[in-house]
């Protein structure tokens, strides 16, 4: 540690420019007031001893609803374990979020436990940011493997290693407005979505909505968003079997009939009139709760809006659209534990215990729209009676994550880029043909890149 | 340095040519003064805006419409801010920070600009043009070396990061040595007849002579390294660690839609440097005056 | 590393140098005690300035990952050819620009403005550098959430006023085609008072007498401004410019707390794209290359900034 640049004019100094440094005075006394209150930040922030040691810091990126439901998680482990202190951190989304979880962990000041996304955490194992989660410290705490959704937990293996506990699924769903889709005759007896199937099947249940609503038969944000157009092209493509990336996300292996197909689809269903060709993602949930599209294809994360809108609604998994072997856009939020120098057998305990409570509230968890990964909640009854959410969690045994590379993920460079250019296609502004060159130049340039981890 | 004193105005000129000509300045006195009257309350609308916002419950700012009457006045926002914890943290961070920042610019650049415009020794033009490069180099530019080698001292997450590399500020070494260049040298040579030595005179004769600059440097300093963001946001990424902006431009979703809260900290966050503005406003206006225009 | 950089201003005298007026000459001192005095900043100034400057122009000629220590692969000229081909390079250097297209002409002349009229105030000025002044020395944090909630959709201010005249606000911060507009005014509240007061400042230095003839010669206040006022400020007005764009070149703060560069990258500045590919994409290397590119661009505003002033120097001597 650095010494303090001592202050040798204090004779003089100091005194004569009084006033100047009353500020700085006051600043010292407020200071040392806070430092006598609780020492520990202030101590950290000048000899970089540990923050609050034998408490939980636990970082997660949850507005809206999704945060309201942690809150309650957090007070529900506090209330559990009431000996434990818990300090719980909200930072805005995206790329911020996973910019200062890395920073921080570099700096040697990580939270003890993080949310981050499945197809994050991947980029932040390469970059050795993270602590290897060894199966008997988890099975000393019962989260062994089979007591998670098989397809979540082995898509978070790195070398068949643990490094993240998956918390949920968050696939891309259907929702539907009941009263346009009962109009449109595509409700069954029991006034549950009969299945749609195929291109045609699903092109025509969107005519029939829209002739139902008046407007338009599904919608999708595009304007000014890049993550949905990007979720239902995945969905889509997966169904095909296509793969995007490989090899780490150094070659791009995007095959173009496939994506020909999908793109002229998306395509057609603007060009038809059956969603709107400029939307943003504010407008197409106000406008889908008002009633004026038969469906919404979003994240389920949207549930909590809707129930709150009292909008006559139900959900159901994304259609098998394009008849391959069903597969759909999915993430997951999982608890990891950033590496640290500082990090004692005790804080281990407290971190894994943090994390088996949260999994435990899974039923909190799911009220949100996510489908639970804990299996002794997700397989129980009561979650089977939990509705709409149980109509669609069998997506997530079909979940179709983001490719694996360092510029790939949820909020990512790769979305980002992708997401904007079928945006582009959907909007009616450059065509599927025009679109695939144009994606396979750009990923081109971030697969070309030395890969930093 | 007079910028600010109440001085004469075009307007005192009184015109030698008659009462028309008076009378007519003195409208278009009055029209001026009334255009900058609107323009003025236009500048405080949003600070207004923000303490109206801080002083409703966080229920009634997501009323519709929005109204700048408070039907519930409440200083919960306020109380639930310093209640909660976070912002005495930043506070604490700002504090120490921006002092150390203070302290240790206005002792090196000080005792640096003493050596070159007191002392005469070999190095001291090479060191002068040495020093007059850092001008040019803005700090911006060296966020990403500096950051590795911050974090290579095994200082990130302290507040050493961001103090020490806000140190070094040739441009406080130019105003000193300026200012020490306009002091009569007699005073030194009597202290040297005296047999002081140059840190004496450092201490006892240049540096009480000194105030106006010591206080235009700690007060610039002061504000610059409390709103400095860009900095402190790579070298502090612990939440308890922030200074007050990384800490508002980060934790946002602490206060979520929640605009009364939003604003509370806001105000808080800035209410040391609307103090130390109120009770130095002159000296703030004179610094900006005095060592970027005169001369 | 704000915008509020720009508090440090050239360095002029607040007094004339007056080594010429006074007697005897700096003293010729023992050698160690002289560099002693020099040390503790040239050994903060080395170890903080020239150290990483040299270490970052190192760095862009190799992969450098945040990630892992050592300077990685040597890659020549690659960071350099990599980034100069990136479109979302020279997007982000575009939006640095034009911000201070937008933001340099109504600070330099609305202060201008405002100054000219608070001349002319005979009581209540302390009360105009309040209102004008206070902004500027609000952290940028602080102003950014101001002006956020001012621009919340149909909820804030600026929305529900426009409404009462009738007119549909755009999405201020979420229209690609408003976001920039809309932190530029936002930034014109915020730093205009700093220009203000420099104005003010040398409103002060116009000696009285000439106003005295003038009016004398029957000339009205309009007349007065435009023949006396603002000649005599040119060299105000230049180091207002001068001292504006230098410090707009340099925005991050307002666009990553605003709109964190979005929607769409389309207020993404320069700083915010070194941040993004440096600590974000965890490639320093190439960060350092784009902050080097980045620097060329400063300099040369900076350069023009000392040819205008040498010239004018010039002029008035």
């Amino acid at each position: 540690m650095t010494e303090a640049p001592r202050s040798p004019f204090a004779n003089g100094g100091l005194q004569m420019s009084r006033r100047g440094f009353l500020g700085s005075a006051a600043a010292f006394a407020l200071a040392g007031g806070v430092l006598s209150g609780c020492s520990s930040p202030v101590g950290a922030g000048l000899v970089g001893t540990a923050i609050d040691p034998g408490t939980i810091q636990y970082w997660n990126l949850f507005g809206g609803g999704d945060g309201i439901r942690m809150e309650d998680m957090e007070a529900g482990f506090e209330k559990a374990y009431p000996k434990i202190g818990l300090e719980s951190v909200t930072l805005a989304w995206g790329n911020p979020y996973y910019t200062k979880l890395s920073l921080a962990t570099i700096g040697h000041k990580p939270p003890s436990v993080a949310i981050s996304h499945l197809t994050r955490m991947k980029t932040l194992v390469a970059a050795d940011l993270l602590q290897e989660l060894r199966p008997d410290d988890l099975a000393r705490f019962g989260m062994t493997a089979d007591k998670f959704n098989q397809v979540a937990w082995k898509a978070g293996l790195v070398n068949g290693k643990v490094y993240a506990l998956p918390l949920d699924t968050h696939p891309y769903v259907c929702f539907y407005n009941t009263a346009v889709c009962k109009k449109a005759g595509l409700l069954d007896s029991d006034g549950v979505l009969k299945p749609i199937e195929g291109q045609q099947a699903f092109l025509d249940a969107l005519s029939r909505a829209k002739q139902a609503s008046g407007q338009y038969g599904a919608v999708i944000p595009i304007t000014n968003e890049v993550a949905t157009p990007w979720r239902i092209f995945q969905s889509l493509y997966s169904q095909l079997g296509g793969q995007v990336l490989a090899d780490n996300g150094t070659k791009i292996v995007l095959d173009d009939d496939k994506a020909q197909k999908v793109l002229t689809l998306l395509s057609t269903m603007s060009s038809k009139g059956l969603i709107p060709s400029i939307m943003d993602y504010q407008g197409s949930v106000a406008l889908f709760a008002s009633g004026k599209s038969g469906f919404l294809f979003q994240g389920e994360w949207e549930i909590t809006t809707f129930q709150t809108a009292k909008t006559p609604f139900s959900m159901a998994p994304f259609p098998n659209v394009m008849g391959g072997k069903y597969a759909v856009q999915a993430d997951s939020h999982t608890l990891v534990l950033p590496k640290n120098p500082q990090q004692t057998s005790d804080g281990l305990n407290r971190s894994l215990t943090f994390a088996k409570s949260l999994l435990d509230q899974s039923d909190t968890w799911a009220q949100g729209g996510h489908v639970p990964a804990w299996l002794p909640y997700r397989d129980s009854d009561k979650f089977a009676k939990l509705k709409p959410q149980s109509y669609y969690a069998s997506a997530a045994d079909s979940a179709a994550y983001d490719p694996e590379g360092w510029y790939s993920g949820s909020g990512s460079d790769f979305e980002i880029v992708i997401g904007s250019i079928i945006g582009a296609v959907m909007a009616g502004h450059s065509s599927p043909q025009s679109a695939i060159g144009e994606i396979r130049k750009k990923l081109q340039v971030l697969a070309d890149t030395a890969p930093p981890i | 340095m007079a910028a600010t004193t109440a001085l004469e105005t075009p307007a005192d000129v009184a015109p030698a040519r008659g009462a028309q000509a008076a009378s007519h300045t003195k409208l278009f006195n009055r029209i001026c003064l009334g255009v900058l009257l609107a323009f003025a309350l236009l500048w405080l609308i949003p600070l207004l805006w923000a303490v109206d916002t801080s002083l409703k419950p966080n229920a009634e700012t997501a009323q519709l419409p929005t109204t700048w009457v408070i039907h519930h006045p409440t200083l919960d926002s306020y109380r639930s801010i310093l209640k909660q914890g976070d912002i005495w943290h930043w506070y604490a961070a700002s504090f120490i920070t921006s002092a150390l920042t203070v302290v240790g610019t206005v002792f090196t650049a000080s005792l640096c600009a003493f050596a070159l415009s007191r002392l005469r020794f070999k190095y001291r033009g090479a060191i002068l043009i040495f020093v007059l490069i850092g001008i040019m180099i803005p700090g911006q530019v060296l966020i990403v070396p500096l950051f590795r080698e911050v974090s290579f001292m095994h200082l990130l997450n302290t507040y050493w990061a961001v103090a020490l590399p806000q140190i070094p500020t040739a441009i406080a070494v130019f105003v000193f040595k300026q200012f020490f260049d306009a002091l009569p040298i007699d005073l030194d040579e009597a202290a040297r007849i005296d047999g002081a030595s140059s840190w004496r005179i450092y201490t006892r004769v240049t540096m009480p002579l000194s105030r106006p600059v010591i206080a235009a440097v700690s007060i610039f300093t002061f504000i610059w390294s409390w709103n400095n963001l860009l900095w402190p946001l790579l070298v502090l990424s612990n939440p308890k660690l922030m200074t007050i902006p990384v800490g508002l431009a980060t934790v946002q979703g602490n206060f979520g839609i929640r605009y009364a809260d939003t604003m509370a900290a806001s105000l808080l966050g800035a209410l040391p440097l609307i103090l130390l503005f109120l009770f130095f406003q002159r000296h703030i206006v004179e610094g900006i005056a005095g060592t970027g225009l005169k001369g | 590393m704000t915008t509020t950089e720009m508090t440090a201003p050239p360095p002029r005298a607040a007094i004339p140098p007056a080594e010429t007026t006074t007697t005897g000459s700096p003293r010729v001192a023992n050698r160690r005690v002289a560099l002693g005095f020099v040390a503790p900043f040239v050994v903060l100034y080395l170890l903080f300035v020239i150290l990483p400057a040299l270490y970052g122009l190192l760095m862009s000629f190799f992969d450098t990952s945040l990630v892992k220590s050592g300077l990685g692969a040597f890659a020549g000229f690659g960071n350099y050819t990599e980034v100069l081909g990136s479109s979302d390079f020279w997007e982000s250097m575009w939006h640095t620009v034009l911000f201070t297209i937008l933001t340099t002409p109504p600070l330099v002349i609305l202060s201008l403005f405002f100054a000219l009229l608070a001349e002319r105030a005979a009581h209540g000025r302390w009360f105009f550098r309040l209102a004008f002044f206070a902004p500027y020395i609000l952290p940028s944090a602080v102003m950014a959430l101001i002006w956020i909630w001012i621009y919340t959709p149909t909820l804030g201010l600026l929305d529900s006023a426009l409404a009462k005249i009738n007119i549909t606000a755009p999405a201020w911060l979420g229209d690609p085609n408003w976001a920039m507009t809309s932190i530029a005014m936002a930034t014109v509240w915020w730093t205009l008072g700093f220009n203000f007061v420099l104005y003010l400042a040398g409103l002060q230095e116009i000696p009285r007498e000439l106003y005295e003839a003038a009016a004398i010669d029957g000339a009205g206040p309009w007349q007065q401004i435009r023949t006396i006022t603002i000649p005599m400020l040119s060299r105000t007005t230049t180091l207002v410019v001068v001292l504006q764009v230098l410090a707009s070149l340099k925005v991050f703060d307002q666009m990553y707390i605003m709109t964190a560069g979005g929607p769409n990258f389309s207020t993404r500045p320069a700083l915010e794209y070194i941040y993004d590919i440096g600590f974000t994409d965890y490639r320093v290397g190439a960060a350092a290359a784009a902050s080097t590119l980045f620097f060329v661009l400063v300099l040369a505003a900076s350069s023009v900034w000392l040819i205008l002033t040498r010239r004018q120097e010039r002029l008035a001597s």
